[in-house]
């Protein structure tokens, strides 16, 4: 089929055939106009944006999937899909603090000890990953380019109520087909800072404190303790450190390293990037954070 | 015989999970240093405790400046970096040039992802030069999440190498010698033998590994050849001097 | 004497099964036993018997020993798991001397097979034994196959272990009666490395053993195909590498005292000499 002749007939038959995944024509198996020419490397999104995908044909393609990437309920599975996180973010008085861990766990072996589970969607928007490492790696890029369509259409930044309702929506649409994430977008519009949690479930809430993943009950420990609205920026930033700090000492599937970011009227600013170890030791500035009270 | 009659005597329909997938063993893993970049794997295919063949490669080259290995599922494995070749073809085409690094890691991460819902059961690394002149290694996990290390390594002896690694390229579990620091980048020379001595050692203990091992070479545009002139058998692959450099180094394993 | 021997019943220990097995369908991992993914033969030739083994040990998929003895003891070799081939044959062999010592004669092959296919037989396949048994008796030359439920085989060439299909297809070549010794030892040789070389459970090197009705050869290491390459690099490590977070030196010695034995006894406290350790 001819590339413009699809584009600017207004046929909708044609556009909703190219949609269903489920076509034996469609997608991998036949190379459709757009994945060559000047819209060549665009990968599975179709002329419209919305990606596609392959689906086994078995009766239950859920079950199928399940049998062999679900690392929890049989270790034994091929195909180990990476897990296992502690993330957090907070609102307060001088905006948002995003502070992650960065492990990367396949099974019980650790497959990477230097993830990057802050994804930078935009300079204003930020979302962290928790549960499927493709998942959020791929939907929260994603989002990042349906929001910059939404600045070039309405000729303002996207709300952060909006984008998180975006991803929210899109990825009920998957619902029960075994996505797996547990995000938080993150970001500064016209209301101020704002924090969102959304989840592979369909779940969307609007809040103060968040702390996701295998680790978010050690973090929520020290969070909650230390946790104030008039907190100072360098307050703000040690509490976040400090949480992530105490769930990569005690949850197996969290550690290495903590990065540490600041969302601010003018857009986010990435703060550092601490060793776990080094703070259990040498704390980041001054005491450390373990060491001294376990030997004395 | 006993089939016949069991299925006779059968009173219920039975189900039988439709598995469209199997482990070919090796190993794969990718070296980036500040100008080069190293990738290499084993020869060896296998199912169960039969080789399939001494000699299959798992390291395939996609442009001048970019390698791509595979390891997992060999079928997954050998389809996926034909589709990839494909695309970067088309994408040659269209824009009468190679396609940047960077932009093939995330094409790859598109590729993968596309089949959330039936995935390639491939481990894939990506190893080139960056447009920046830079080397670079990429790694995914089956689903296509992707990060760019230093260090990577893959497959049935990657809790073999990887350790060795983490404490030989990323210095872990080595405090400097007071007054000095550990360098960020090792040069060439240390890092093919690093490589060789990796997979040397992961045949001595892991059953799925042996045979022969390929290293590819990347080197920057304008880089010499400095630090490769020590090994023989190593073999050119790019035509001319102009432009990234892309060398093949062969060596045999243990055949046990 | 141990009084709690009274009350407890010889051989195995049965009393952790069902937690074990508890465990198991909750699905706690069982612990994996060394098993010996093997290559054993064994052939007649014209004066006896030449028995061949690789020599690798796997856990799964690692390689646990490169180098171990699978001719357990010079008349019989041992694939499966490696505790089980080791006990089962050091309990027949004993129980072989003792049957030996009361009847007065010298044993025989099939003695011993009988009484490995019995215990066997009576475990049902739980003790994961496979053997090769060959040995010279009054009745001459004799080889067996002992399989984990108690079958045997008695054949003029056998093989056995992950690697059986690679040794046999070399005995099916070139096996034929009335071989010399080393004709055997060769053909042995060639069906172990069979194994060694195109099956992943077999590997390293070849041990032989030639059992003749004088004397029996264990020729441990016949061949070595598979030497340890050179590393490309030495992996020394500089002192001062390993972290630490505090440093304590104790004096151990607080005095010493040395008496001459010959000429004038002089006391001399050396502590601060005897501590330098730096």
């Amino acid at each position: 089929m001819n590339t413009l002749v699809s584009r600017f007939t207004s046929s909708s038959s044609t556009e909703l055939k190219a949609l269903d995944s489920r076509d034996p024509d469609y997608g991998e198996n036949e190379a459709s106009d757009i994945t060559w020419g000047s819209l060549g490397g665009f990968g599975n999104l179709g002329l419209n944006g919305i990606p596609s995908f392959n689906i086994p044909t078995v009766p239950d393609p859920t079950a199928f999937l399940r049998l062999h990437t679900d690392d929890a309920a049989d270790s034994s599975c091929r195909i180990k899909i990476q897990h296992g996180t502690t993330t957090l973010a907070f609102r307060f008085q001088g905006g948002v603090i995003v502070a992650v861990d960065s492990r990367a766990t396949a099974g019980s072996y650790i497959a990477s000890g230097t993830v990057k589970k802050v994804i930078e969607i935009n300079p204003h928007l930020l979302g962290t990953m928790a549960g499927g490492a493709a998942d959020c790696q791929f939907w929260e890029t994603y989002l990042g380019s349906q929001c910059r369509i939404y600045e070039l259409r309405n000729r303002e930044r996207i709300s952060v109520a909006a984008a998180s309702k975006y991803l929210s929506n899109l990825v009920y649409s998957y619902k029960g087909m075994g996505l797996s994430m547990g995000t938080m977008i993150c970001g500064w519009d016209k209301t101020g800072p704002a924090i969102f949690y959304v989840d592979s479930d369909g779940t969307r809430l609007k809040g103060d404190v968040f702390s996701v993943g295998s680790g978010s009950t050690f973090a929520y420990g020290v969070l909650d303790q230390g946790y104030r609205w008039d907190l100072t920026d360098e307050e703000a930033q040690e509490l976040g450190r400090r949480s992530i700090y105490a769930a990569g000492h005690r949850d197996a599937f969290s550690g290495n390293t903590c990065n540490l970011y600041h969302v601010k009227e003018d857009g986010w600013k990435f703060i550092g990037n601490y060793d776990i170890t080094k703070l259990h030791y040498e704390g980041s500035q001054g005491a450390a954070y373990g060491y001294d009270q376990r030997t004395q | 015989m006993s089939h016949y009659t069991r299925t006779q005597s059968q009173q219920h329909p039975t189900q039988r999970q439709f598995n469209p997938y199997t482990e070919n063993g090796g190993t794969i893993l990718a070296i980036a240093g500040a100008d080069f970049s190293v990738i290499a794997g084993d020869t060896r295919q296998s199912e169960g405790y039969s080789i399939q063949t001494r000699y299959a490669p798992k390291v395939f080259k996609l442009t001048d400046k970019a390698v791509l290995a595979v390891n997992g599922f060999a079928a997954d494995g050998n389809m996926f970096v034909k589709k990839v070749k494909q695309r970067l073809e088309w994408y040659r085409h269209a824009h009468s040039k190679d396609m940047p690094l960077r932009s093939i890691a995330r094409l790859i991460q598109t590729m993968l992802y596309a089949q959330r819902f039936f995935p390639y059961y491939v481990y894939n690394i990506l190893g080139g030069i960056e447009e920046d002149g830079t080397g670079a290694v990429y790694s995914f996990d089956p689903v296509g999440s992707y990060e760019r290390e230093a260090c990577r390594a893959a497959g049935s002896a990657q809790s073999l190498v990887q350790p060795f690694l983490d404490n030989q390229i990323y210095f872990k579990n080595q405090t400097p010698v007071l007054g000095t620091s550990h360098p960020t980048h090792l040069p060439l020379r240390h890092v093919v033998q690093l490589v060789i001595d990796s997979f040397t050692s992961a045949t001595e203990r892991h059953i799925e590994v042996g045979d022969g091992v390929e290293l590819y070479i990347i080197l920057a545009r304008g880089r010499g050849t400095q630090g490769l002139d020590s090994f023989k058998d190593v073999q050119e692959l790019t035509p001319h001097a102009e432009g990234e450099r892309l060398f093949v180094l062969r060596r045999e394993l243990k055949k046990d | 004497m141990d009084s709690s021997n009274i009350y407890k019943k010889s051989g195995f220990d049965f009393s952790n099964q069902i937690r074990n097995n508890f465990l198991a369908a909750k699905g706690v991992p069982v612990p994996k036993a060394t098993s010996t993914g093997t290559t054993i033969v064994g052939c007649l030739f014209k004066d006896g018997i030449v028995l061949g083994a690789d020599t690798r040990a796997t856990a799964g998929e690692i390689i646990a020993d490169k180098n171990c003895e699978k001719v357990v003891n010079p008349s019989c070799c041992g694939a499966g798991t490696a505790a089980d081939t080791e006990f089962t044959t050091a309990l027949i062999s004993s129980n072989l001397e003792l049957h030996s010592l009361s009847t007065g004669r010298k044993p025989r092959v099939v003695t011993a097979m009988t009484m490995l296919k019995q215990m066997l037989f009576q475990y049902q396949g739980h003790i994961g034994a496979a053997l090769v048994l060959g040995g010279v008796d009054v009745t001459g030359p004799h080889l067996f196959t002992i399989h984990p439920h108690g079958s045997t085989d008695k054949l003029p060439y056998v093989t056995m272990g992950s690697g059986s299909l690679a040794a046999m297809a070399v005995f099916e070549a070139g096996w034929k009666a009335g071989m010399e010794r080393q004709e055997a030892i060769d053909l042995v040789s060639a069906a172990i490395s069979a194994g060694i070389f195109n099956d992943l459970g077999s590997g390293s090197n070849v041990d032989v053993c030639v059992i003749t009705k004088e004397r029996t050869d264990m020729l441990r290491n016949y061949i070595k195909p598979n030497e340890r390459v050179t590393k490309e690099r030495h992996y020394k490590f500089t002192r001062g590498t390993t972290a630490y977070q505090s440093e304590n030196i104790r004096k151990y010695i607080v005095d010493e005292s040395i008496t001459y034995l010959t000429g004038s006894a002089t006391t001399a406290t050396t502590a601060e000499e005897a501590m330098d350790v730096s």
